[in-house]
């Protein structure tokens, strides 16, 4: 049963568009579509239970998760209610959605505290920099260290805990019961979906965007191994260096191709950009950046004179680490993959019903 | 004793991308001083969200009317008379002001603001303190456009036994009715209706019919306006050619039929169809040989009648005196491949609305006959009645309307005509599948709502939902629309696809509208006085408009305000007096007039 919640439409005011009356239900949306079909119909079906305020079937459906924001939708809709955005303000309700400790929600929905948040984590920094009264050395240990802590813990309590309350929300709870075979056949389907974000190619003319949006991800998840686990900073093989540099320039050349792109509000996909678009964004770019530019500093031999330079990536670094990896638009890279998964196990156990059914009916 | 009246006065938004040609301060100064007005509120305050400001107010104030002026000014009625009942003051004791952003330059938009404002305010009707002088009238009236209204007007005034010059653009008067093959919702054949209309006029003796002609220029002052009108020259005699149409038959210029909708070829020679009124042959410059290169000469070579055909025959303009005029110019349809989705243009079975219409027609290019668009020997893509019918035909509603990134509006008749194409696609292919795709139903009119019942029975599949993309796949046609009342996505092959075109104002619309000195609405459609009370008549004078050009309707509406229009006509002439332009009364003409008529008094 669905329960209707007229004002559940105001509470999605913070997460992107605020009008989600303006649909008059067409379809054109949904038809236009490269991803919807009987199993799916996006995105008005979307707007439909917004209006409506059934907050039950938001919650249940990974829906929002399968769409790829190509825009189509949005450039043809004859009310301009942009279904496009819609889903993407969806998705970001989501997040907040499956985060068990609620603090997204806070993000999402005050800004001041957001800010206050990164100053917060500034100060920090700045903080312990004193602490090891401003040499060099230590603080890159610690900076190591935290890398290291900061991966597992955000890992063990925020992404794996929000990923088993999506299952649960979306799968247990709607009492689907999928076979352990089917559950572990999926899997392999899961990784390639969560690095290559293939399904994007079924997008129109969407080539471009999805291979700088792949080497992106590869550079990001690269460069994260090679600071972290391959101790960039510190290293001497020639091989690690060289291999640091290109996947750090990927990351702040394809960002700020991205960044440009928001700026410059061309294609459907970059017309609006929520607070916390510009914030992955703008983040990652100077994540890219900064570590890049740490190493130059190492190679030349100027590092010691430039402490500055580490402090402010590790300002970035954390920040990210510690906002908007757990609690902004990171966890949509995490969420989207296993939306493709929950998406497939729903369809596969419809399925398996069905056969169950048509073999009583025959017995 | 009378309590004493204290107005407030709420001035909504204008919506919409129109020009701003009301000064609102200027307004505001204007009828600050008048004794009764107690509160100016304009539109930084949203009655709607500020209820408690309103009431607020309304009581500290003691206000008991309110005036509310604007655009659409009876969307707040409501929440208005909620506001005095609060107060304990008499909730109906509001007067609403229609208030139009002329996009004219001179049309004084701020002055005709000011006028209607201060009758309201001394709650004089608009019309009487107006009305007050008039200008005397001559009893002879021009009716621009040839089209059902335009028809309709010019034979009610005539039949009065008045003198009406109706002149029409093209070479036939009937306008887009004439195309029709039938009318909702009784299946009437159209041309039964239109044609013995058309032939009335071109007998009526007191109706002076000037096809291929426009209007050039308007001077003088209601009631005796003064018409330019250019007659482009026809290159036959109108009063020696019999319409035999041996001229045609050799003639090598040819050119899309305009009365076909660019289903077939016509010749540069041509009569627009076989019960063209007037009855004659005439030239299209464009397409004939000897006007574009001065070498050919064949028709007058082999016209039977003496000098009926005078290939160097120029333009002339003619002047006349009329009273009084009725606009009746019509619509354009729209143009689908606008709509690159639908490819229209493209896919050669991609039809608007009205190619359709001719198809089916027993007089259109393939003798009744639903057939598929070929390329003839020279290259143009024509229908003739050889080859198959289509098996399966879809239509799409709303192409061009109701859509913000084209035209906002609903154009009002394509649910009902495409039911009716429907159903003449059904009696003609009998087993082919026949899908209508819609977004809303609006069967609004009498016997329409009936019309859709009987259409539904005749085995049409009805489908919910607005089609996306047409693509094409092996010869046919791909939809994908979503269906709505049944969730899924439909993708359908079909081999003929019809898209049901909106209404649009007509190319000449803006450059009439500034000829005559009467405002635009938000669309580009004729602006009438009062979207309510006065739709037939302008701010100006003695000009009165009809049909689509004030905005899409239907033939019996379009007749009906045409029949109105002429008694807005007829009267002036039974008075020998028209109202004057707006824009020539002058405010304290107004002022004093209100005054006068007024029954309220300040303190």
């Amino acid at each position: 049963m669905n329960r209707v919640d007229p004002k559940f439409k105001d509470k999605l005011k913070p997460y992107g568009i605020s009008d989600w009356n303006e649909c008059f239900h067409c379809g054109n949306c949904t038809a236009i579509c490269s991803h919807s079909e009987d199993s799916l119909l996006m995105p008005r079906n979307g707007i439909r239970a917004i209006q409506l305020g059934l907050k039950d079937k938001i919650h249940n459906n990974v829906d929002p998760w399968l769409c790829y924001y190509c825009g189509d939708c949005s450039e043809e809709c004859p009310r301009n209610a942009n279904p496009g955005e819609l889903m993407m303000a969806l998705r970001r309700y989501l997040t907040t959605v499956y985060d068990w400790t609620g603090v997204s929600r806070i993000f999402y929905t005050s800004r001041t505290v957001m800010i206050a948040a990164f100053l917060i984590v500034a100060a920090a920094v700045v903080g312990i920099g004193a602490m090891y009264s401003f040499q060099l050395e230590p603080i890159m240990e610690f900076g190591h260290l935290f890398e290291k802590i900061a991966i597992i813990s955000v890992a063990a309590f925020i992404l794996l805990p929000n990923i088993i309350r999506m299952f649960r929300l979306t799968l247990i709870k709607q009492k689907i019961k999928v076979p352990l075979s089917t559950l572990l056949s999926g899997i392999a389907d899961l990784v390639i979906n969560m690095f290559t974000q293939k399904k994007t190619l079924d997008c129109k003319e969407n080539r471009v965007r999805w291979f700088e949006h792949f080497i992106l991800v590869l550079g990001y998840l690269l460069l994260l191994a090679t600071t972290v686990f391959l101790n960039w900073f510190g290293t001497d093989n020639i091989y690690i260096i060289i291999f640091g540099y290109v996947v750090g320039a990927i990351t702040f050349i394809v960002t700020f191709d991205f960044i440009i792109r928001r700026i410059r509000k061309k294609a459907e996909i970059s017309k609006f950009s929520h607070l916390s678009d510009w914030m992955f964004v703008v983040w990652l770019f100077l994540m890219g950046l900064s570590t890049f530019l740490i190493r130059v500093f190492i190679d030349i031999g100027i590092i010691q004179d430039h402490l500055w330079l580490y402090l402010v990536h590790l300002i970035i670094l954390a920040q990210w680490a510690v906002i908007i990896v757990p609690f902004g638009k990171w966890m949509h890279f995490l969420y989207r993959s296993f939306a493709i998964y929950i998406a497939e196990m729903k369809k596969k156990a419809l399925s398996l019903k069905q056969q169950n059914q048509v073999t009583t009916i025959t017995a | 004793m009378r309590k004493a009246v204290k107005t407030g006065i709420y001035f909504s938004h204008p919506v919409g991308s129109q020009a701003h040609t009301i000064n609102y301060r200027e307004l505001y100064k204007y009828i600050k001083n008048v004794p009764v007005v107690t509160k100016i509120w304009d539109s930084t305050v949203n009655p709607i969200s500020d209820e408690e400001y309103f009431t607020g107010e309304i009581t500290s104030k003691s206000i008991n009317r309110i005036i509310i002026a604007g655009y659409l000014p009876g969307y707040l009625k409501s929440i208005f008379s909620r506001f005095l009942k609060k107060a304990g003051e008499e909730a109906e004791n509001i007067s609403l002001v229609e208030l139009y952003e002329h996009p004219l330059p001179d049309v004084p938009s701020t002055e005709i603001a000011k006028s209607k404002l201060i009758c309201a305010i001394y709650d004089v009707p608009y019309e009487a303190a107006i009305l007050a002088e008039m200008n005397p009238s001559q009893s002879e009236t021009l009716v621009i456009g040839g089209g059902i209204a335009g028809i309709q007007a010019a034979l009610d005034i005539a039949n009065s036994h008045n003198k009406v010059y109706l002149v029409e653009k093209t070479g036939t008067i009937g306008g887009h009715m004439a195309m029709f093959d039938k009318t909702f919702p009784t299946l009437d054949c159209a041309a039964c209706i239109l044609t013995p209309k058309m032939v009335e006029v071109s007998n009526h003796p007191f109706i002076e019919l000037m096809t291929y002609s426009e209007i050039k220029k308007i001077s003088g002052i209601p009631g005796n306006y003064s018409v330019n009108i250019l007659q482009k020259a026809r290159r036959v005699n109108v009063n020696t050619c019999t319409g035999c149409g041996t001229c045609a038959e050799k003639c090598p210029g040819t050119s899309k039929s305009e009365f076909d909708a660019g289903t077939t070829m016509r010749k540069a020679i041509y009569m627009p169809f076989p019960q063209a009124v007037p009855n004659k042959y005439l030239i299209d410059a464009d397409s004939c040989r000897y006007v574009q290169n001065g070498k050919c000469g064949v028709c007058v070579k082999n016209c039977p009648v003496e000098n009926c055909i005078n290939l160097d025959e120029k333009d002339k303009e003619v002047e006349v005196q009329v009273g009084n005029i009725v606009v009746a110019t019509g619509f354009k349809t729209f143009n689908a491949s606008r709509m690159e989705q639908y490819g229209y243009g493209k896919y050669p079975n991609v039809l608007t609305s009205l190619e359709l219409e001719r198809l089916v027609n027993a007089a259109g290019p393939t003798g009744g006959k639903i057939s598929f668009r070929t390329q003839d020997k020279k290259g143009n893509w024509v229908f003739t009645a050889e080859g198959p019918e289509p098996k399966s035909v879809a239509i799409i509603h709303c192409v061009g309307s109701r859509d913000e990134n084209y035209n906002k509006y609903c154009s009002r008749v394509c649910c009902m005509y495409s039911l009716k194409l429907a159903h003449l696609i059904k009696e003609k292919l009998p087993d082919a599948e026949i899908f209508e795709h819609y977004i809303d139903m609006r069967a609004f009119g009498k016997g329409y709502e009936e019309f859709y019942d009987r259409i539904l029975h005749e085995g049409i599949h009805i489908i919910r939902g607005k089609t996306a993309k047409i693509e094409e796949h092996q010869d046919k046609l791909l939809l994908r629309t979503e269906d709505i009342e049944h969730n899924r996505i439909l993708e359908q092959e079909v081999e003929m696809v019809i898209l049901s075109v909106g209404l649009e104002p007509n190319n000449e619309t803006g450059d009439l509208a500034s000829i005559l000195g009467i405002g635009l609405s938000a669309n580009g459609w004729l602006q009438e006085a009062n979207s309510l009370s006065n739709t037939t008549e302008t701010s100006s004078g003695g000009i009165f408009i009809a049909g689509t050009c004030q905005g899409p309707k239907d033939i019996p509406d379009s007749v009906v305000q045409a029949s109105a229009a002429a008694s807005g006509v007829i009267q002036s002439i039974m008075l020998k007096k028209t109202e004057q332009s707006m824009k020539n009364i002058s405010l304290s003409t107004i002022e004093s007039k209100a005054r006068e008529l007024s029954l309220i008094n300040g303190e």
